[in-house]
């Protein structure tokens, strides 16, 4: 048996329904994108740690020249590991049939007759390569599929000049190339990079490390500090040309994994709660709404002996509603958005079973934060409801006190006609209410515009990166420094039109305490062809008496211009220097060390070397070009820079464009959320002054004007501080995405702004009229016949 | 008599209003024949639900009949289009109800003004505010008014624009008796001085004597019209 107040708890709510679906709308958004991005970083973040457990990933790496394989049983013997797998590994090229643009491939040994004990491979196609035939390899599955190779297949290998034939039997996955990323480059690029599993054997003889290795893959024990192991190892193989030992932060495919977690998880955190605070406003509005045409009945129920815990129950009951359903809708919602997204993250990202689910406590946290985003909205009007005395609640209200306004605003308005100075005065009047409006409406603004910042962000990046820094066509690199008359050779391929050298290492830089392993770059004076960029798209010449470092990395060190940092070399000699910190640049894309290349060189003791080359070509020699690059002995890999440029376009509309389309439709949905709501209070309050209207005579455009009138007037005030809350928010939020890899660029973009402008404006305008067709069916009689 | 009577302005024959339909169908008017005619005041009285209130609307063009002939004049307002019956609203009719329904945030002279600023021959709000004895008002807001100068602003909004006719729902319902009768002596002086065709709802008998002609409601129809052989003045009032 459902109490009389429930009753009537029921009845208000089916004659609220659109505005209890407004609001609902509006707080659904913020849970689906909550459940959406804790649930899909939860469920990432699972399926990673299930497949780096489940096949061993490697937790330290290091390269090393040449160790004997009797070394591998002294590192397993170090405590604290727990695994050890020493393999060869090196990079080649691949000729594709069909295709004249050399492919680079990692290739990585298989040890003969076991499985891995670090980095497993997981069989997704075909067989293991038969350890006694040194022709039979396994390849990576983005490649794989990339390029429509299956078992079977014959491609051909270039190592160190030397070309032989080789047959795909297999295509595997492993945790280590979750993301496959070309050495140099920054990003995957499936087509054109691919890795290469062969017997230990065969490698051997191909890289010239018969019966040694010269790559270090180890598991830790758990809770073991791998700074500790990383000493041991790197003390072992330094006689052998160890490079330093490193952990999962500086293996790029685990990084990008953690940098698209980490985007996730500021996604989760920092959307949410703005969309959450706007739900609350709308619901402050509606339920104050409520509760001041609830007046009589609040006195009523009084005076039947109802208490005031009964009454506060029965109006913070609407706020649960309200709450339930829009946690509901947005747990419905964001679950379904949460599958389509995992079906694209398992495109780019090959983990096996990466499935969308957000476990019980994402829920429960939905559904948390829905009942106190209900309850922080409703509290205002619950306590007003308690505390009306029945008396005066029962009595008939008195008219709402006006005065007159400013003498400016009342001189101005005495040229207005009646009905504009309604709404003039009503705004002065009850500056809250109307800010309430004012807020709603600008955050959704705000909102919109922060959401197609991203999107944008990334087109910047891409713009300046390979429009404004990186002006070659051509990127080649060697396996190991070359001597600079190897420049010589380059600039007689075939359409060569301009060389520019550049020297990188791998270093370590100490400051303080602080220790960070990164790349050394070189960059030869005056470079043209790949510049280092300041923030404001500024050329800057890194210089010879000091480094010059990326903002993220002097935060890191926590070091400013004039601090020193002491350097030291991986590989050749293991140089060390002292060097300042002349100049800090905040480039868009990977942070990085950098110094003019001769003074480099002369710091490393190795002068005049290169480890790559950008080049600018006549495109009309590019195949040409190609097939004479792929013969050269000493290189590496070759990239294009306008196939650079579409894989990263691709890559990153993919995943994270996807996610910034989601928030785009969320933020569109809120602001008509917002303005239907706002509309429908106004309406409501202005109902019964509406309704004199037309009995006096009005016709229903003249009432209508009070109503549009003033929403005008709260939009013309919202618009530009929702722009200026975006610019705000959008700067914030840029920031909270920067990574390691990335520095997202605040963009102003007047055309994403009108864009904005006009959704909203037109979002408002519209609800505004859709409401307005309730001055239509006023019913005059009842309105002015009800008490109010 | 019949010669020289004036001429009517409110011709009703057979009007019938049903709300509802099936086992709901509520009948508000039976049937319902009455002529009213220009500078009459006339008090319809009855019972609550006897219809009164439901005819008043329908003379008002805030409602339709659902059978029957409302004239005001040759104008059918039982078949009249939407627009028509706001432009006779907005021209010839002014509406008292029990609650003043003024616009709160205008002055007694705005609200007023509202009403001059659209009609074709109004009197300056001025004039029409110290008829119903309130020109010292003129530039208070609702809010600082009490009940029964809200109402006379009301009335004074209702003349401002010199309607044909003047009808007024229970005015003085929410006041007491010597603030009712200030506001019932401003009707009285709107329809002696400017010859308003007044029709007034009350269920006090005793206001009944002011009227030229009393219309009695029961169950929807009229039950009886009596002539007022002599007006009372509403000072003389007392209930």
């Amino acid at each position: 048996m459902i109490s009389a107040l429930n009753r009537k708890l029921l009845r208000d709510l089916s004659r609220m329904k659109m505005q209890a679906l407004a609001v609902a709308a509006v707080l659904a958004c913020g849970i689906a994108l909550f459940v959406m991005a804790t649930g899909m970083h939860g469920s990432m973040d699972s399926a990673r740690n299930a497949y780096y457990d489940s096949a061993r990933m490697a937790d330290l790496a290091t390269a090393v020249v040449r160790a004997p394989d009797a070394v591998e049983r002294d590192i397993a013997a170090l405590p604290g590991v727990r695994g050890v797998e020493a393999r060869i590994a090196g990079v080649g090229l691949l000729d594709l049939p069909g295709r004249s643009e050399p492919v680079s491939a990692r290739f990585v040994s298989l040890p003969a007759n076991r499985e891995p004990r670090v980095n497993a491979l997981v069989l997704r196609e075909g067989r293991l390569p038969n350890p006694a035939r040194d022709n039979e390899a396994l390849v990576n599955e983005a490649f794989a599929e990339a390029n429509a190779l299956a078992p079977g297949a014959h491609i051909h290998a270039l190592i160190y000049g030397k070309r032989r034939r080789i047959e795909i039997v297999g295509v595997a996955s492993s945790p280590e190339f979750v993301f496959a990323v070309a050495p140099g480059s920054l990003l995957p690029e499936p087509e054109r990079f691919g890795v290469v599993w062969m017997g230990r054997e065969a490698l051997g003889r191909a890289f010239d490390r018969d019966g040694a290795f010269n790559d270090v893959q180890l598991r830790l024990e758990p809770g073991v500090n791998p700074r500790v192991v990383s000493t041991a190892v790197d003390a072992l193989l330094a006689r052998y040309g160890g490079r330093g030992a490193y952990g999962r932060d500086r293996m790029i495919s685990a990084q990008f994994l953690a940098d698209e977690l980490t985007s996730l998880r500021t996604l989760a955190t920092v959307l949410p709660p703005v969309f959450l605070a706007v739900a609350v406003f709308l619901l402050n509005v509606s339920l104050s709404r409520l509760v001041a045409t609830e007046r009589a009945n609040i006195g009523l129920l009084k005076s039947f002996g109802y208490s005031e815990s009964a009454i506060a129950l029965h109006y913070a009951k609407f706020a649960l509603v309200f709450a339930v359903l829009g946690a509901v809708l947005g747990m419905v919602l964001g679950n379904w958005v949460g599958g389509v997204l995992a079906d694209i993250y398992r495109n780019v990202y090959r983990i096996p079973s990466l499935d969308f689910s957000a476990g019980p406590r994402v829920y429960l946290a939905a559904l948390i934060a829905a009942l106190l985003a209900g309850m922080a909205g409703a509290a205002q009007s619950v306590l007003r409801a308690t505390r009306l005395p029945p008396a005066a609640a029962l009595a008939p209200p008195a008219p709402t006190s006006y005065g007159r306004l400013g003498a400016f605003v009342e001189n101005a308005a005495s040229r207005l006609d009646g009905k504009t100075r309604m709404v003039a005065r009503r705004i002065a009047r009850f500056p809250r209410r109307a800010a309430t409006t004012v807020i709603g409406v600008a955050m959704a603004l705000a909102l919109l515009i922060t959401s197609q910042h991203y999107p944008l962000s990334i087109d910047t990046i891409i713009a300046v990166t390979f429009g404004q820094a990186q002006r070659m066509d051509v990127m080649m690199t060697f396996p190991d420094p070359q001597d600079d008359s190897i420049l010589r050779d380059v600039a007689r391929l075939p359409g060569v039109l301009a060389v520019e050298p550049v020297r990188s290492t791998d270093v370590f830089l100490e400051a303080g305490s602080r220790r960070e392993r990164n790349s050394l770059i070189g960059v030869a004076r005056d470079a043209r062809l790949n510049r280092v960029l300041d923030e404001h798209l500024n050329a800057v010449q890194p210089r010879a008496d000091g480094l010059t470092l990326s903002q993220q990395l002097a935060n890191k060190l926590d070091v400013r211009v004039g601090d020193i940092v002491r350097v030291s070399a991986t590989d050749g000699h293991r140089a060390t220097a002292q060097l300042p910190v002349v100049a800090i640049v905040k480039p868009y894309l990977a942070a990085s060390a950098y110094m003019q290349m001769d003074a480099l060189g002369r710091m490393l003791r190795e002068p005049d070397r290169v480890t790559a080359v950008y080049l600018l070509i006549d495109q009309r020699q590019r195949e040409a070009f190609s097939a004479r690059a792929k013969q050269l002995p000493t290189i590496m890999s070759l990239s294009f820079v306008d196939n650079a440029r579409n894989s990263m376009t691709r890559l990153l509309e993919q995943g994270s464009g996807f996610v910034a389309t989601i928030f785009i439709v969320f933020s569109s949905m809120m602001a008509a959320g917002v303005a239907f709501s706002s509309a429908r209070v106004t309406l409501a309050e202005q109902e019964r002054d509406l309704a004199t209207l037309r009995v006096l005579g009005f016709g229903r455009g003249e009432a209508s004007y009070v109503l549009l009138a003033e929403m005008g007037a709260l939009l013309l005030i919202a618009l530009p501080l929702g722009c200026g809350v975006g610019v705000v928010l959008s700067r914030w939020l840029m920031s909270q995405f920067n990574t390691d890899l990335f520095n997202f660029p605040y963009v102003t973009n007047t055309v994403l702004y009108g864009r904005s402008v006009l959704f909203v404006a037109g979002a408002v305008i519209v609800a505004t009229l859709f409401v307005r067709r309730g001055v239509d069916g006023l019913d005059l009689v009842g309105v002015l016949k009800s008490r109010d | 008599m019949q010669g020289n009577a004036p001429e009517p302005v409110f011709r009703l024959r057979g009007v019938r209003k049903q709300y509802g339909e099936g086992d709901a169908v509520v009948l508000a008017l039976r049937g319902v024949d009455l002529t009213v005619r220009a500078g009459e005041l006339i008090v319809l009285l009855g019972p609550s639900g006897s219809g009164k209130s439901t005819l008043l609307n329908i003379l008002g063009g805030l409602d339709r009949p659902s059978s029957g002939d409302a004239f005001f004049r040759d104008l059918n307002l039982a078949t009249a289009a939407d627009g028509v019956v706001t432009e006779y609203r907005r021209h010839h009719v002014g509406f008292v109800f029990q609650f003043y329904n003024l616009i709160a945030s205008l002055t007694a002279q705005e609200n007023v003004d509202l009403v001059t600023e659209v009609a074709d021959d109004p009197m300056p709000s001025s004039e029409a505010l110290a008829l119903v004895g309130l020109s010292p008002r003129a530039d208070h807001f609702p809010a600082q008014l009490s009940g029964g100068e809200q109402q006379r602003v009301a009335i004074a909004r209702a003349i401002a624009k010199r309607p044909t006719v003047l009808l007024c729902d229970e005015p003085t319902g929410a006041l007491d008796v010597a603030t009712g009768v200030r506001v019932l002596e401003a009707i009285v002086t709107a329809n002696e001085r400017l010859g308003t065709t007044t029709l007034l709802i009350t269920h006090n008998a005793d206001i009944a004597q002011l009227g030229d002609r009393v219309v009695r409601f029961a169950d929807g129809a009229i039950r009886s019209v009596e002539v007022n052989l002599v007006r009372r003045q509403a000072a003389e009032l007392h209930w």
